[in-house]
């Protein structure tokens, strides 16, 4: 049995003017806003929890009880932050999303908003990508010009200001907290916890921070009902995701997919492998997750499945490899990675990635030892679990996941070195 | 048997002895002849690099490893201008009280530059305290051909580190030069 | 056990104490509070860089991790707040404790330079220190360290290596959270993180000594102090800062009878541990321009002379001669203690006056009623403690920079509000959030009584500084508003010796602890702690220093006996001058002084570290202190004086030493409580451009002698005056403008700022800018101001 693609946040991608608000009106877009509003905040709050979604940002956090956290009628501003900061190695989703339907955030936003009761929001794109950043300003713009941003929205009496707020070319920006810094004009690092986002985040008033797909994800749900969304996927990961498949396969690009598809069917959306070269390994989402190989090409890709294989389930962007490609080059450019996107704040990313780098790089250059094997496992150890956040956890997931499977072509490598010289 | 008196058996001893070679060491007529041993414990010396420049950097590990509480150290920061040491630091005011010192090298060990070393000079005797307190003029290493006195400057692109690892080899022109200066 | 609450732990009862489990031992503590601090109340030492108990916690370096039962993952202690029944486990008894901290201790020595034996720190460096204990005994790095320029200026005074840093953000954070001159920052990302200011902009701070204290690395050092010693062969005397009154704690370390550094030290009531730059920093003056011997004026000349030679000298020169006593705010308590019973007794008389600067008969009334010998009065932890302070003719940062501190402390846990009442709007009042209320010098007592209505019912404190003095009618506005709220009052003198100078009763009218000349209760009891006769306190009304030096010039004083006076601090130097050439003026002092060249005998005293004695700060507190050169043979004034008086004929129950002027002074008593203060209604209003103007923190003061790097550090010394004021006087922003006064005149750049309405700000005793000694008049005085022309 093969699981079904289900297009829905892409289904019109292909119309020419799908980014534009007649574009998007013309399939219904913004009709769950007035739903939204005629079931009221809690109302909304309740669907978002009914139907299940969780965080498509990695993290998996039910959606609907992360807005319940916010504390009502404390007196204080309440903010939504949508985190599309998308800079992980291998993810994909968000920008193209923002590109081909930045309305679909938009009026994300807004119910997200209402329910939260945030009349300010702000969109956290990434840097690098004026593109994306272009589309949603416009979309914001149209969105305000048509009356469904700012005062009393379609007389709701609700109010909504949106901010698109471009990165300054930061990984760690993507992490929830320091995301908050650098929007408040810090630099961006992480910051402490507690106090949570939900009681202290954005200029310490309670805040809630979603993935732009998250967001996105909404206004489907208030429109088609909770039970629509939780009738695709499994029990404990309901709904459809986008998966962004990429690497060594045919046609990469986005397939939204109900949760629970498996890779191997993502593969064959995606026209096989390229070149026909045998798969080698295979990661479920952005390189922070531990690679799988192709042993586990048929388990399900939901959150508890992937956890029970010893890995994540992540952004849901599978990057896939053959056997043309070398798992130690791999291994070292994921870490270089985090060695130049490590903020610095905390010694055991700071100082770990650059040790293994150095490492790494004496290992490409033919001088490393066996022993050096185990010291890189010792390194991630003493980086895993002891960092600030979850970057340096993710610095320490490549080579353990790496030596798991491949450690033979770790010691070829190493010792073909050590004959040359 | 008849007993030798006790008197002639000492002078015995006398007589035998007229016989041996004497085992004096004629000091300090005739001290060449006996040379310490090569790791005998003298007085100090402060040594240099190669061009000159003075190997200690007044970081007092010596003062505090002695346990006679005999050397006094004070550090000084080289500048452009004036430049005794590779690197940051020179020691400006260094002296050993040799009524203090028990010679007994620790400071030798405590040393991270290998300044301070120890040469086999034994004749620390004076007939004044106040002399017997050496100044780092009386411990510098003397100058040996290829040096120029320091202050002077690095030689040109080497680091206090190049120097560590004992890369520099003699003193420059440009270095010969700012010494005579 | 309890943690006792003290200013950096939430405050508690019994009921909001929890019990939580530390390697086994089981410790109640407040809510809130940290592991790592509970763990240091059993006695447990957990490794750490970037805590720091007056900070607010980072985790940032994760040195203090530590095993807590139910969480997976080991957590930073510097940063968990510990919870009922929780059980902690550190290094001692947890092997993921253990064996965190020493990864994490390997990746901080992994690019730290291996300098050591030319780092400042090394011998008391907590990093040396903590891999010792909780480090790994070799290292597996093999790579190529990160390489920084070596040390790079911060400041004038502060040196940068950005290789031996730890990011540990502490720097960072005291210029944030304590100092307020967030300057300081964490530039760059990863491993090539580091610490810098902007190319433009120095860190300026008159607290950044503070940085290089609590580096615990050696990241920061001082130019004063680079490679000079090792902590080895360094004393380290407990002592406390002569520059100013706030009184802070300090930490002396000394060689071979030299100062070296002085460190803040730890006084969580006073300094918390804190000072500034100047504490820190000024000390050369201990060492420079020292007088050696005894000199007396022999055919006009000052020449060498014997002890025995100069006490006879002085006292056949003081013998029945109309005299007096002008012994300046710098004194400890027992010296000025000896000064005032050396007038009174030996010398006959009650013209004594410690006031060097601006006073009024206003100000010595309320000195004499609501100072002199109350005690310890208002207090730093009142002034946090308060809802609304209020500052009159004070600036505090630049006059007592650890009252800033305290209030900056309050302000940003909003607690505290801070009214301002003076002349200009100032860094310092802009850190402290205040709500000023520019005011005209000589206007302020009007802006005084209206403060009424933001004092109700509120608890407040009004702290007045000694420029009020310079105000008629602002002392008797601020008793009287007092008294109506319910606030109470503290004066801040700027010297270290005013307040006990107050104590001791050097003032015309005044008997120490707050004793009244004209009480003859008093007198009785003060002549039986002295052992005198009572006859021997003379009754007739004695002189102010304005008063001593008028009569001096007209011949009605005979002799003066000075201590740290500085004639270039009066407005009337010229007089002050004139009346030291006429009389016979003994001088006892430690350094070359403006008085000496007039000077018949100059007696040699010792400096602060050569003697014990008691400074007494602007709460009150009795700041005592033991000889920092243990060795020194140099005398206090109180012992030369105690010579001069033997020679005069006159004894004493004791035997004029440090610790028994002490007993005698406190065998006297506090006074319960004020008195009644004579309320004078303020002068009509003062129409005209006026000077205002207060000292910088760091001027041309006589303590900062030698002190190159401290002095590139000073603010920038320019004219202050408002648009308005610019415009109506034809001044021009960034050109020179000119104050003139009758005597003289200062050329300044001027600065359009936030200055009271008719008035020019200047500071007074910058280069450049000595007001007493170029217009030679007192603040609030008239003056006439032109455009100077461009720079």
């Amino acid at each position: 049995m093969t699981t079904p693609l289900v297009p829905n946040l892409t289904l019109h991608w292909d119309d020419a003017d799908s980014h534009t608000l007649t574009g998007y009106q013309r399939h219904g877009g913004y009709s769950a806003l007035k739903k939204a509003f005629t079931a009221g905040a809690d109302g909304v709050i309740q669907i978002v929890k009914d139907s299940g979604l969780r965080g498509r940002g990695g993290a998996g956090f039910p959606t609907g009880m992360k807005w319940g956290f916010v504390p009502q009628n404390d007196g204080k501003p309440h903010y939504l932050v949508v985190n599309a900061d998308e800079s992980e190695p291998g993810a994909c989703k968000d920008i193209p999303l923002m590109i081909a339907n930045p309305h679909s955030l938009v009026e994300g936003v807004i119910i997200s908003s209402f329910a939260i009761r945030a009349n300010h929001a702000f969109i956290y794109i990434r840097g690098e990508t004026p593109h994306p950043i272009r589309r949603v300003r416009a979309a914001v713009a149209a969105a305000y010009q048509a009356g469904l941003l700012g005062k009393n929205i379609q007389g709701s009496g609700f109010d909504l200001d949106v901010v698109v707020h471009s990165g300054a070319g930061a990984y760690i920006c993507g992490e929830e907290t320091a995301l908050l810094d650098s929007l408040e004009g810090r630099r961006g690092q992480p910051r402490l916890k507690p106090p949570f986002p939900a009681v202290a985040g954005l200029y310490a008033s309670p805040t809630v921070i979603n993935n732009a797909e998250t967001i996105a994800s909404v206004p489907a749900i208030i429109n088609n009902g909770a039970d629509w969304y939780k009738s695709y996927g499994t029990e404990k990961s309901p709904g459809i995701k986008l998966f962004a498949v990429s690497g060594h396969v045919k046609r990469p690009g986005i397939y939204e997919a109900p949760l629970g598809i498996t890779m191997r069917e993502l593969i064959t959306y995606a026209g096989g492998m390229k070149s026909d070269l045998p798969l080698k390994f295979w990661i479920p989402g952005g390189s922070s997750v531990p690679m799988l190989t192709a042993d586990h090409l048929d388990i399900p890709l939901t959150y508890e499945d992937m956890a029970a294989a010893g890995t994540m389930l992540g952004t849901g962007t599978p990057m896939v490899f053959d056997t043309s490609t070398s798992v130690v080059k791999a291994v070292i450019r994921w870490i270089e990675f985090y060695k130049h996107e490590s903020c610095g704040k905390c010694t055991p990313c700071r100082e770990g990635t650059y040790w293994m780098v150095d490492i790494l790089k004496r290992m490409e250059k033919g001088k490393a030892q066996l022993s050096d094997m185990d010291l890189l496992v010792d390194i991630s150890a003493q980086i895993s679990g002891r960092s600030f956040c979850a970057l340096g956890d993710a610095a320490a997931t490549p080579f353990p996941a790496a030596l798991k499977y491949f450690k033979e072509e770790f010691e070829e490598v190493i010792k073909m070195a050590g004959a040359q010289a | 048997m008849v007993e030798i008196p006790q008197v002639i058996r000492a002078f015995g001893t006398t007589f035998l002895n007229m016989f041996k070679k004497p085992i004096t060491e004629q000091y300090p007529e005739e001290k060449h002849l006996y040379p310490p041993k090569p790791r005998f414990h003298g007085r100090h010396q402060l040594n240099r690099y190669a061009d000159g420049l003075e190997k200690c950097i007044g970081c007092e590990l010596c003062a505090w490893a002695c346990p006679a509480d005999a050397i006094y150290v004070e550090g000084e920061e080289n500048t452009d201008e004036e430049r005794f040491s590779p690197g940051e630091r020179f020691g400006k005011v260094y002296q050993i009280n040799y009524l203090r010192c028990i010679m007994c090298g620790l400071c030798i060990e405590a040393c991270p530059t290998r300044a301070l070393t120890m040469t086999n000079e034994f004749e620390l005797a004076d007939d004044e305290r106040g002399k017997l307190i050496y100044e780092k003029s009386d411990l510098l290493a003397p100058l040996l051909p290829g040096m120029a006195p320091a202050p002077h400057s690095m030689v040109e692109g080497f680091t206090d580190r190049d120097y560590y690892s004992g890369k520099v080899t003699g003193a420059t022109p440009k270095q010969i030069e700012e010494a005579g200066n | 056990m309890t943690i006792l609450a003290n200013s950096n732990q939430p405050k508690s009862n019994d009921n909001d104490l929890i019990t939580a489990v530390i390697d086994g031992i089981a410790v109640r503590v407040p809510k809130g509070t940290l592991a790592i601090r509970a763990a240091e109340m059993l006695g447990i030492e957990i490794p750490r860089f970037c805590d720091h108990p007056a900070l607010s916690p980072v985790a940032a370096c994760r040195m203090c991790l530590v095993e807590i039962e139910g969480m997976p993952k080991p957590q930073p202690s510097c940063a968990i707040t510990l919870t009922e029944g929780m059980q902690v486990k550190t290094q001692n008894s947890s092997q993921v404790a253990s064996s965190a901290q020493e990864g994490v201790m390997e990746f901080l020595l992994l690019n730290h330079p291996l300098d050591c034996p030319t780092c400042d720190k090394g011998g008391e460096c907590p990093l040396q220190n903590q891999a010792m204990s909780n480090g790994r005994a070799d290292s597996r790095f093999e790579g190529t360290k990160r390489n920084f320029q070596k040390a790079i200026n911060i400041n004038a005074q502060v040196l940068l290596d950005r290789e031996r840093c730890v990011s540990c953000a502490r720097c960072t954070r005291f210029a944030d959270e304590i100092a307020g001159d967030p300057s300081l920052e964490l530039l760059e990302r990863g491993a090539k993180q580091q610490v810098g200011v902007a190319d433009d902009q120095p860190f300026e701070s008159y607290y950044s000594g503070n940085t290089v204290q609590i580096c615990p690395v050696g990241a920061l050092t001082s130019a004063a102090y680079r490679f000079r010693a090792r902590p080895f062969d360094l004393v380290s005397s407990e002592s406390v800062c002569e520059h100013c009154a706030s009184g802070c704690s300090l930490r002396t370390d000394s060689r071979r009878g030299k100062v070296l550094r002085r460190l803040a030290g730890d006084d969580s009531e006073v300094n918390e541990e804190w000072n500034c730059d100047k504490g820190r920093f000024a000390f050369r003056h201990l060492m420079q321009d020292r007088i050696t011997t005894p000199l007396v004026r022999e055919h006009g000349e000052l020449r060498p002379a014997s002890w025995p030679e100069a006490i006879r000298y002085a006292a056949e020169g003081l013998r029945n001669q109309r005299a007096a006593v002008l012994a300046g705010g710098r004194l400890t308590l027992e010296d000025a203690y000896a000064y005032s019973r050396f007038a009174r007794v030996a010398l006959g008389t009650n013209n004594v006056d410690f006031r060097n600067r601006t006073a009024s008969s206003e100000e010595q009334d309320f000195l004499t009623n609501h100072v002199a010998g109350t005690g310890l009065g208002v207090t730093y932890q009142d002034l946090e403690d308060a809802q609304v302070v209020v500052v009159i003719g004070f600036e505090p940062e630049e006059e007592s920079p650890i009252i800033m501190l305290r209030l900056r402390k309050a302000v940003r846990n909003k607690t505290l509000k801070v009214i301002a009442i003076d002349s200009a709007n100032s860094l310092g009042f802009k850190k402290l959030n205040a709500d000023l209320r520019l005011t005209k010098p000589g206007n302020e007592s009007a802006a005084i009584s209206e403060l009424i209505k933001d004092l109700q019912d509120q608890n407040s404190i009004i702290l007045v500084g000694e420029r009020l003095a310079s105000s008629h009618g602002a002392f008797s506005a601020t008793v009287a508003v007092a008294e109506k709220v319910g606030a109470r009052i503290g004066w801040v003198p700027r010297r270290a010796g005013e307040r006990a100078a107050v104590d001791a009763g050097l003032l015309p009218n005044l008997l120490p602890a707050g004793r009244k000349v004209f009480e003859p209760r008093d007198r009785e009891v003060v002549a039986s702690a002295w052992g005198v006769s009572v006859e021997h306190i003379p009754t007739k009304p004695g002189l102010t220093q304005l008063e001593i030096i008028s009569s001096a010039v007209q011949g009605e004083i005979d002799a003066i006996v000075t201590a740290g006076v500085d004639i270039n601090d009066v407005a009337n130097h010229a007089a002050f001058a004139a009346a030291l050439n006429k009389t016979f003026v003994v001088s006892l002092e430690n350094r070359a002084s403006s008085v000496i060249e007039f000077a018949d005998v100059v007696l040699p005293v010792g400096a602060i570290t050569e003697r014990a004695g008691t400074f007494v700060d602007w709460e009150g507190r009795l700041r005592t202190f033991d000889a920092v050169m243990q060795e020194s043979l140099a005398l206090t004034d109180a012992r030369v004086l105690h010579l001069i008086a033997i020679e005069l004929g006159h004894t004493f129950k004791d035997d004029a030493k440090v610790t028994s002027l002490r007993s005698s002074y406190s065998s006297l008593g506090a006074v319960s409580k004020p008195g009644t203060m004579n309320l004078v209604a303020a002068s009509t209003t003062k129409t005209g451009l006026v000077l205002a103007g207060w000292h910088h923190l760091l001027d041309n003061g006589s303590l900062q002698a030698g002190e190159p790097h401290l002095a590139a550090t000073a603010r920038a010394v320019v004219a202050k005056v408002s648009s308005e004021t610019a415009q109506a006087n034809g001044l021009i922003s960034g050109n020179r403008v000119i104050v003139r006064s009758k005597l003289g005149a200062i050329t300044l750049p001027l600065e359009i700022s936030e200055v009271a309405p008719e008035t020019i700000w200047l500071p007074l005793n910058s280069e450049g800018s000595s007001v007493a000694m170029q217009l030679q008049i007192d603040i609030g005085a008239e003056v006439s101001v032109s455009d100077g022309g461009a720079i």
